[in-house]
């Protein structure tokens, strides 16, 4: 069974693929705009990879809340049904 | 296949920036083959002055780039089910490496993967071949819709040259 450590895991390499980092590099809680110089589309990419991964539909309107990782694994929860 | 009627229905794209004239085979938000002809008539060579030596009709990588968007988007329009007013924007490019310049007369022939269809962001990938060889490797094409009202479209064609 999938943990919710697993997801969060799953969802570090995606984050730390878009902003070319290394995961152990990509913190909980960092943010995304002052800590790895993200805009708009970097977080639309983490938006289509985390679509892709999981088979849902998030939408563009959560953009604004995904901040952090954390806050990627919150939506995705909602949208994914965990 | 779909002729260049049907990819105008699909693409808000107009004159001289519609840049694919045919898609010659489409497997439903999986994959699709389609063809695009560079020949010396379009803009991108009008001004070029008859000095100018053969490297300078090398199209444009911007323009073959945008062709391959072209086709990764007749992709995921077609058969879904896109809301009006909502228009296809190429966002982002991973992992593109050009290995041949493509000239006047050459064919390009997209071979499009659709990695992931949403409803609002796609992300596509693929190769750009001129007859058997490949003259591009697309690693990633993300693309976002967008409100039409957010995007000004000139409703007139005018000549910006004296």
């Amino acid at each position: 069974m999938t943990t919710s450590r697993q997801h969060l895991d799953d969802l570090r390499e995606i984050v730390a693929e878009v902003f070319e980092l290394e995961p152990d590099e990509v913190s909980d809680t960092a943010d995304f705009v002052a800590e790895y110089d993200a805009d708009s589309l970097r977080a639309i990419e983490i938006l289509a990879r985390v679509e892709k991964r999981y088979q849902v539909e998030i939408p563009q309107a959560e953009l604004a809340s995904m901040t952090n990782l954390l806050a990627v694994h919150a939506v995705l929860g909602r949208y994914a049904g965990w | 296949m779909l002729d260049h009627a049907r990819i105008r229905a699909l693409l808000p794209h107009r004159h001289p920036m519609v840049l694919l004239d045919r898609v010659e085979s489409i497997e439903p938000g999986v994959r699709l083959i389609a063809t695009k002809a560079v020949t010396v008539t379009e803009p991108c060579y009008r001004d070029l002055p008859d000095t100018a030596p053969a490297s300078a009709y090398a199209y444009p990588v911007s323009l073959l780039l945008e062709s391959f968007g072209q086709a990764a988007a007749v992709l995921w329009l077609h058969g879904g089910r896109r809301p009006d007013g909502l228009l296809p924007m190429l966002a982002a490019l991973r992992d593109c490496v050009l290995e041949h310049p493509v000239y006047p007369g050459d064919v390009l022939r997209h071979e499009v993967l659709l990695e992931h269809g949403g409803e609002g962001v796609s992300t596509a990938s693929g190769t750009t071949r001129v007859g058997d060889r490949r003259v591009a490797v697309m690693g990633s094409f993300l693309a976002v819709v967008r409100p039409r009202t957010d995007l000004p479209i000139p409703t007139t064609r005018e000549d910006p040259r004296p």
